[in-house]
Order: C-alpha cells, then sequence, then structure tokens
C-alpha cells in the first residue's frame, strides 16, 4: 500500500479529504443556520420524497443517508421540517440512526420541542457552531491509497472527450482502482452502443447481464415516453462538437472508465459493497449524478468537460458539489483557455502530441493526491451552489 | 497547399478525427495505427474534432470509430467527406438484432 495522502480518518475506518458540518435536510432552517456558522453546509434538494412512490421516497431517504454517511462529513444535524409529509422512512430519526452506525456525530432537531422555526434555528446554530469546534480539532493523516474515492462524469462531450479526456481520467481509475481504491462511474443513457464492451469487463456473466439490462431498461423507457432517445441524446452541443450518434457519444464516454475489471452495477446512491470499480445505474445529469456518486460514498468527484457548445467559464456549468470537491479536466484547448480559470486540469497535450496518455495520467493521479490532501479545487473557492436533483425511477403522484 | 492532420483511432476505422480545422482541399495526413500515413484532399470543411472518411462508404454501409460501429451513413459518403448528422445516422437498434442472432 502506497502512504501517499493526508485524510481525515472517520470512525468506521473510512477517510475523509473534506472535514463538514452538514445540515439536513436543505430548506430554510438549514439555509438559515448555515448562513449563520462558518464551517457548516447544506444541500438543497427539490426532491423531498413528497407524493413518490415508496421506491422513490427510499431513493431520497438512501440519498440522504449516503451524504451524511460521507466520509467528508464530520459532524451532521438533522432537522424534521420538511419530515412533516410524514413518510415513515423519511423521519429524521430514522435517518439519523443509520448515519449514525458510522460513530460520527448526529444530532436531530425536533421541531415541535420549540415554540416556532426560529426556535429551531437558533438551536441548529448552537449545535452546528460546536460541530464546527470540534470537526476543526481533527487532523489529517497520512493514509494509504486505498482511501480513495471517486466518482468521475464526462460533459458538454466533444471529440477531444473520446480521444484524450476520457482516457486520461480512465487513467485515473485504474490507478485508483489498482491502488485498492473505489472509482464509480454511471450515466446509463451513454453506455447505450458501448454495453457489450462494458459487460465483457464484468467480473461475473451476471455484473455483465446487469449492465446490458441497465442499458436496455433505459432505452425502453425512453421509448414508452413516445420520444426516441436519439432525439435527446447526443445534445445540440455533442453534435456541435463533431458528435454523430448516442453510439459515439457512448463510445468515448466508456474511456473514462478506464479498462479495470467492474464488480457490480450499483443503483443510484448506493454504497458499494467493496472496493474497485463500480457502474452506477443512473441518469448523466449533473445536478443528479455526482450526489449520487457522493451518497455512494465518493469523496471526490471529477467531470471531464468537452467543449461542443460551449458557453464560456466553467463557472457558468452546474456547481452541485454537496459534500464532495469537483475537480474539472478537460482536453480541449479552446475551452481551457476560455475557463482555464475554473479548470483544475488539463489533458489536451495528449492531442496536441506533446504527452501520452499515461504521463499525462501520471500528472493528473499525483495532482488528485494533492487535493486529497487539501488543496482547493477551483470549484471550491466559489461561494455558489446549485440545487440538486435526486435520481427518481417512477411517476409522481 | 496546407497539410493538416487528422487521427485514426483504430485500425478498423473508417473514419479518421480532424485535430485542427480542415478546409475544402487541404491535405490530410493521418498517421494509421499501423504507423503508416495516409495522405488524403479534404473535400470540404471539417472542423476540429469532427471526422472525415478514410474510404468511400455506401449508403447504409457502418461508420466505425473506436473500433466499434456509430452508426451507418444515410448516403453515399466519399473519401475525403465529412462524416457527422447530415449523412449518419445510429443504428442502435440493429445492433440488437444482431445480438439477438
Amino acid at each position: 500500500m502506497i502512504i501517499s495522502f493526508l485524510g481525515y480518518p472517520r470512525p468506521d475506518g473510512s477517510v475523509g479529504i473534506r472535514n463538514h458540518v452538514l445540515v439536513l435536510p436543505g430548506g430554510l432552517i438549514s439555509t438559515k443556520i448555515c448562513e449563520f456558522v462558518n464551517g457548516s453546509h447544506t444541500i438543497i434538494s427539490a426532491d423531498t420524497g413528497l407524493l413518490r412512490t415508496k421506491r422513490d421516497r427510499e431513493i431520497v431517504a438512501r440519498t440522504l443517508v449516503g451524504i451524511g454517511k460521507n466520509p467528508n462529513v464530520a459532524g451532521l444535524i438533522l432537522h424534521d421540517i420538511s419530515a412533516a409529509s410524514g413518510y415513515p422512512e423519511l423521519k429524521p430519526e430514522t435517518l439519523a440512526h443509520r448515519i449514525a452506525e458510522t460513530g460520527k456525530s448526529v444530532e436531530v432537531i425536533t421541531s415541535n420541542q420549540y415554540p416556532n422555526a426560529c426556535k429551531v434555528i437558533e438551536r441548529g446554530i448552537r449545535v452546528a457552531r460546536q460541530m464546527v469546534c470540534d470537526a476543526s480539532s481533527m487532523r489529517r493523516q497520512l493514509v494509504d491509497d486505498s482511501h480513495l474515492a471517486i466518482g468521475v462524469k464526462c460533459g458538454r462531450s466533444d471529440a477531444t472527450s473520446g480521444i484524450a479526456g476520457n482516457p486520461v481520467m480512465g487513467y485515473l481509475v485504474d490507478n485508483v482502482v489498482d491502488a485498492g481504491g473505489i472509482a464509480l462511474f454511471g450515466e446509463t443513457t451513454e453506455i447505450i452502443g458501448a454495453e457489450h464492451l462494458l459487460a465483457k469487463r464484468a467480473i461475473s456473466e451476471q455484473v455483465g447481464q446487469e449492465i446490458i439490462k441497465a442499458a436496455l431498461e433505459t432505452e425502453e423507457k425512453a421509448k414508452s415516453c413516445g420520444e426516441d432517445i436519439r432525439t435527446i441524446n447526443p445534445m445540440p452541443a455533442n453534435i456541435s462538437g463533431g458528435i454523430s450518434t448516442l453510439e459515439e457519444k457512448s463510445l468515448g464516454a466508456i474511456a473514462k472508465a478506464g479498462t479495470s475489471p467492474i464488480q457490480g452495477v450499483l443503483k443510484y446512491a448506493q454504497p458499494p459493497a467493496g472496493k474497485g470499480l463500480y457502474f452506477v445505474d443512473s441518469w448523466p445529469g449533473s445536478l443528479s449524478i455526482l450526489l449520487g456518486f457522493e451518497a455512494a460514498g465518493a469523496t471526490l468527484t471529477l467531470y471531464q468537460l468537452g467543449g461542443g457548445g460551449f458557453l464560456g467559464d466553467t463557472i457558468l456549468f452546474p456547481s452541485p458539489s454537496g459534500v464532495a470537491p469537483l475537480f474539472w479536466t478537460t482536453a480541449n484547448r479552446n475551452t481551457f483557455q476560455l475557463a482555464g480559470e475554473s479548470i483544475d486540469f488539463f489533458s489536451g497535450t495528449v492531442i496536441e502530441g506533446k504527452e501520452t496518455i499515461e504521463q499525462c495520467g501520471e500528472k493528473l493521479c499525483r495532482l488528485v493526491r494533492e487535493v486529497a490532501s487539501g488543496s482547493m479545487c477551483k470549484a471550491e473557492t466559489i461561494k455558489y451552489q446549485d440545487p440538486v436533483e435526486i435520481y427518481r425511477l417512477d411517476h409522481p403522484f | 497547399l496546407k497539410s493538416k492532420h487528422a487521427v485514426h483511432l483504430n485500425r478498423k476505422d473508417n473514419v479518421a478525427v480532424a485535430v485542427e480545422d480542415i478546409e475544402a482541399k487541404d491535405l490530410v495526413n493521418i498517421v494509421l495505427t499501423d504507423g503508416s500515413t495516409q495522405s488524403i484532399k479534404a473535400l470540404e470543411t471539417i472542423p476540429f474534432g469532427f471526422k472525415i472518411a478514410l474510404t468511400d462508404i455506401p449508403a447504409a454501409g457502418y461508420i466505425i470509430k473506436y473500433g466499434e460501429i456509430i452508426g451507418k451513413a444515410t448516403s453515399d459518403i466519399e473519401l475525403g467527406a465529412q462524416v457527422h448528422v447530415h449523412n449518419v445516422e445510429g443504428v442502435r437498434a440493429q445492433i440488437e438484432e444482431k445480438k439477438g442472432e
């Protein structure tokens, strides 16, 4: 085991790369607490589970629990304002109990113990201030690379993504997996046309079949809406970057998953049972999938940006980081020139013939250790966070 | 005439990807995966990141990139022409039929 980064060891043996105090669920109460208390953090989602199927409510609950359990969270406050709908799986006590299995500090604030919302906020501020103080006394320690846990996504993909950006990301994925860590990738729509290649890499025939099934089910679901998926994806932005078909997009996209064996197929926000590379059956939306990776335990998320239909600075791109920093890469020289202030790594040198995928990938691997040890991602320097979209499977009623 | 570059990603591919903007009549040098070089004349503009045909591809013929089928030609495509949504469509359904055989 290579001891190569400085992380926050947690009571359950996991290792965080950040040290957040989290207040959930997101909303007025959480926002006001976090505005008042330095070092506290919330995540805003419109998906509260209200009027959703049991299956979808469980996804919401699993996501909240997963975010709370994420090793980047030092301590957590759960309040019950948005649990007024009464669904049992969303009760703060239930969520708190599941999160507390990690041994981290979890406090539930029950609103009916206070005369009004302002008093709930007041209580939250007191608790959050103490949690932030406690978290600040925790120290980073040298740990081995098997504690790396990353989730990778690509977006606004163009030809540079398939040639260099995603293969370099794939090099990192293989590196993390070889070191005994965890790597997650997903975006089921964008394995359509390439799922047979992923299935060949599955550790068992069953896992391979699950990969194929995930792709076919997504395709069928799209057809059931009466719209051919190919009219939605590739997006116009991809087409303007030179990608002609969904198959072409998928074949470029899967390069970000490297060459390692695929251990299993996970549901959205489902933590993996072991180490290695996992496929997450999920929707590619930026505001959704990164949250799902974090809820499954990823402590760092990476976004490989193309440039087709590029709007300008990535500061304009969704910034949905919940509790894991978001690391931006691109292989498009034009994108890098436009948005370099917001992009953490440039891999276009591979296209320009200045570096091989291996040379560029090694640089990325080293930089990821720096970020894991506390160096900030560009996105972390901005005081803004988009709301997130929890991936749901069913119709609302 | 200027000489431009495009990359050939897999030995099975019948397209290459422009790594710089290519104008009509430009000579395009493509280093093939077997190490040899193919020089072709671009028939039209091939913007950075777009595909150029390395052979004549008949209508309904497969477009191969990354060594895999990415679509089929919706019209005859000439060597040196741009290969994109105007002359390619996805063939996903056909790939599924093949799998079922």
